[in-house]
This record gives structure tokens, C-alpha cells and sequence, in this order.
């Protein structure tokens, strides 16, 4: 029987973190090979992306963690995602529209915002 | 790969079918309580792919009945263990079905008997996120071999995603359906063969066409009438805009050409030939010359204001930060120069020829 008051939300939260952490990785290592055709600001974007998936790791255990940084953190990049992700949809440039794009860039990061919202939730963060 | 094969999307609705029963399923449950959230989420998570693989049966089973059957054993396997989350083996199980499911996908798509898309990726990134599910422990918990739950989380959940993802990428650039060339471009649809009326017009296209921007070997020209470059000069070529044209919006005028394109040599641009484009996605220009001068459209490509740069949309729809998700509008190039691996009207130009150019 689960503790009373207990949540696995952050739990929840730290897999979801992960698999959007590699979803970065990978988009970070897309972007290098473009270099070696003389496209060479994508050296930076690329590194900075591999970056981010490294923070967005870091934010993930620290969710693990119940750091109450991490949760902020974790709820103002997710917004940031849905936001642009929203934005992207709405606007008329052929962006993807495929439900592979709706749930990575908009269900996982609006999942991550309810996991995380909310009084109770922010209770167990230390 | 970026588009839902029409015989998988019946899978989707399967899959948006079992959520909401998982859901009520998982409500009522008796024993909901004696267990985590992750593994309520995991099972809700297995009961949507379990829907998914249900679902496709009904359009594979005449063509391809043993891949049926093993969705008929997929499907009934995941709904199963979604509904027995209290087994004392659950996890061990739920682990190894998810795992088997995830690596059979990649080699039906290795191996060329199922084609990558939507629903296929979209389902893969939730049996991952299930594996995570079923693997984490839980704070507080009593969990058996923490460690190594920890270490394979670490481990399995971005080996499976990094494979998956390559693989079907590769798979979608080595074996492309006969619309998508070049690295993802959309290609008119068109008949097969050209005739003779068609060749003709190809040919006459191409005589008016060169006519019309041979002064523009001189780069000088072209910039006087408003050609600027539209990208980084330091790639092997780049396309030269004229926004006017752009703007006024000509359909395959061969004088106004909305674009140029120049080989970047160490002698200064060399002229390749000219880009007509469209005003507006998914309407493709007239086509003359049939399969000869079909247009094409770049879809999924990640664009980057910094050096006006271009990568490819990743399987997951993602980009590098900095650079976002677009199409352009539909192009057709007329090369000036002999381009022997796909003729005046190729989507692309053969990169040696450019490099010898640059030889030269």
C-alpha cells in the first residue's frame, strides 16, 4: 500500500525528463554531421542542443531528486516548449503537424507542466 | 516516414480508443491503491499500444497474416499485463514484452517487410517511456535490485531511442517510396514516361531558360537585377533570391526566374542555373514535360536564421535548438550545366560537378 500523502509524480516526471533528454541528444548529434558540408553554424546549434539534453538530464534527476529548483526549472522550459511548439503549429510555415510532433513537442511537455503543478506536488519537493 | 501510412491509421485510433478505457479500467481497479503511479501509468501506457497492435490487424490480415498474428499476440499480451499491474512477476515481464516489441519493430523495418511512420515511431516512443515507467523505482519504495532498475533506465531507454530513431531514418533515406527524393523532398506527381509532346516542352523550357539567364553568368548582373544570395557562401553552392520575383509571385516565367543558383568556386559564383518557385506550400507549378520536369517540395527541414542554414527534421520531430521545423514551397531548377546523374530538371545538382568547377 502506497504511503498516505505519498506521490510518484516525480517519478513519473524523471522518465518523462529522460526520454526528452534523448530526444534532444539526438536532435543536437542530427545537426553535426551538416557541418562537414560547410555548414558550420551548425556546429553551435548542434552543441548547444547536446547541451540542453545534458540539463534537461540534470533537471530530471533533480526532480528524482525532489529539489524544488528543479521543478521551477522543469516547469518554465516545458512551458517554453509548448508555447513555441504551439507556435509553430499555428503558424502557416509547413511546419510538421504528425502525431509523432504532437507528442513530443506538445503532449510530453504539457504531461511534465500537470505532473508537476499544483500544491501537493510541490509539497514533496523539498 | 513524417506522414501516416494509410493502412496504419486506423492504429491511432485504436490506440486513442484503449487510452480513456485504461483509464476507467485503472479507476475501478481494486488494487489501484497497492500499487505506484508509475506503474498505473505504465499500464495505461501498454493498454494504448496494445490498442494500437489490435487495430492493425484488421488491414494486415489478408496480405500479411503471420505479421496479424503477431499483432493479435502483441495486442492481447500488453492488454494483459496492463490489467494484472498487481503481478508478483509484472515487471519482469511488462519489461521483456516492451523490449521484444520495440527490437521486433526496428528489424520488420531493417528488413524492408514494414515501411516507417508516424504511427510506428509514435508507438515506439510510448513502449519506451513505458519501459521507463515499469523500470524506475519509486521514493520510498521497497524496490529489489534499485541499482540496476536505475542503471537500465540509463541505458536501455536512450539505446532504444537512438536506434530506433537511426534506424528508421536510414531505412527511410536508403529506400525512399518513389515521391520522396533527396533527402525527404516531395515530388510532383506525375506520369511515368514522357511524351513525345512533353520532351519537346522540357526541351524548349530548357532552351528559353538558358537563354534568358545566361547573362547572369556574370554574378554582377544578377545582383544588379535584384539576385542576392540566400544563404551561406560557404557551402558548395547557394541559391541567389530575388524577392521581387518572389513577392510577384511568376509561375515558371524562364525571365524571372524567382531564383539562381552559383556554384561558390575559389574564381568567385559560377552560374548553375535557375529555381522557379512556387508562392505557396503544396501547390505545385505547371509541369510541361511531365515526369521530366516535375516539381518538388522540401518538407521537414530544420532552418536556422544563423547563416541561413538548413539540417533535417530528426524521426521525433525535433530540430537543434535555434533552427525550427518548415517546408518551402514547391521548386523546379533548370541547370545550365551538364548535370549527367539527373539531368536539367534534377532535384539536386551532382556535388562533383560543382567541384570541378571549383577546379577549374
Amino acid at each position: 500500500m502506497n504511503a498516505p500523502g505519498s506521490t510518484s509524480r516525480p517519478e513519473i516526471a524523471y522518465v518523462l525528463l529522460m526520454v526528452q533528454a534523448v530526444l534532444w541528444m539526438v536532435a543536437g548529434l542530427s545537426a553535426l554531421p551538416f557541418v562537414l558540408g560547410g555548414e558550420i553554424h551548425m556546429l553551435g546549434l548542434g552543441l548547444a542542443t547536446l547541451l540542453l539534453a545534458l540539463f534537461v538530464c540534470l533537471v530530471g534527476i533533480g526532480i528524482l531528486w525532489r529539489r524544488r529548483w528543479a521543478r521551477r526549472v522543469a516547469i518554465w522550459l516545458e512551458a517554453l516548449c509548448v508555447i513555441g511548439s504551439v507556435l509553430l503549429f499555428l503558424l502557416p510555415i509547413g511546419a510538421n503537424h504528425g502525431p509523432v510532433a504532437v507528442i513530443t513537442n506538445v503532449v510530453l511537455p504539457s504531461a511534465l507542466i500537470w505532473l508537476l503543478w499544483g500544491s501537493k506536488t510541490r509539497a514533496v519537493f523539498a | 516516414m513524417y506522414s501516416v501510412s494509410a493502412s496504419h491509421a486506423i492504429g491511432l485510433i485504436g490506440g486513442l480508443i484503449a487510452l480513456p478505457l485504461a483509464l476507467v479500467g485503472l479507476r475501478f481497479h481494486p488494487r489501484r491503491r497497492s500499487v505506484p503511479g508509475t506503474v498505473q501509468a505504465a499500464a495505461a501506457l501498454m493498454a494504448v499500444t496494445g490498442g494500437v497492435h489490435l487495430a492493425l490487424i484488421p488491414h494486415h490480415l489478408d496480405s500479411e497474416p503471420f505479421t496479424s498474428a503477431l499483432f493479435l499476440l502483441n495486442g492481447v499480451a500488453f492488454i494483459t499485463l496492463a490489467a494484472s499491474f498487481t503481478w508478483r512477476w509484472w515487471r519482469l515481464s511488462s519489461s521483456a514484452l516492451l523490449l521484444a516489441t520495440v527490437l521486433g519493430y526496428l528489424i520488420y523495418v531493417g528488413i524492408g517487410l514494414e515501411g516507417p511512420d508516424q504511427v510506428g515511431i509514435a508507438t515506439k516512443l510510448v513502449e519506451v517511456t513505458a519501459l521507463g515507467l515499469v523500470l524506475v523505482p519509486v521514493h520510498g519504495e521497497h524496490a529489489a535490485h534499485r541499482g540496476w532498475r536505475h542503471a537500465a533506465i540509463g541505458v536501455a531507454m536512450p539505446l532504444l531511442i537512438v536506434i530506433s530513431g537511426a534506424t528508421v531514418w536510414i531505412v527511410d533515406l536508403a529506400r525512399p517510396d518513389a515521391r520522396h527524393v533527396h533527402a525527404g523532398a516531395l515530388l510532383q506527381a506525375t506520369n511515368t514516361i514522357p511524351t513525345p509532346a512533353q520532351v519537346d516542352a522540357a526541351n524548349h523550357l530548357y532552351a528559353e531558360t538558358m537563354a534568358a539567364i545566361t547573362p547572369y553568368q556574370n554574378w554582377r548582373q544578377a545582383w544588379a537585377a535584384g539576385y542576392r544570395p540566400g544563404g551561406s557562401t560557404s557551402l558548395p553552392s547557394t541559391h541567389w533570391m530575388n524577392q521581387r520575383y518572389v513577392d510577384a509571385g511568376y509561375v515558371m516565367d524562364p525571365h524571372r526566374p524567382q531564383g539562381l543558383v552559383y556554384a561558390n568556386t575559389h574564381h568567385g559564383p559560377v552560374l548553375l542555373g535557375a529555381m522557379f518557385q512556387m508562392k505557396s506550400l503544396n501547390r505545385f507549378g505547371p509541369d510541361p514535360g511531365g515526369p521530366m520536369t516535375a516539381w518538388h517540395q522540401h518538407e521537414n527541414i530544420c532552418f536556422t536564421p544563423f547563416g541561413f542554414e538548413f539540417s533535417l527534421m530528426t524521426p521525433y520531430a525535433t530540430c537543434p535548438i535555434g533552427a525550427i521545423d518548415i517546408s518551402a514551397p514547391p521548386m523546379l531548377h533548370v541547370w545550365i550545366v551538364d548535370n549527367p546523374h539527373g539531368g536539367p530538371f534534377a532535384v539536386d545538382i551532382d556535388p562533383s560537378v560543382v567541384a570541378a568547377l571549383d577546379r577549374t
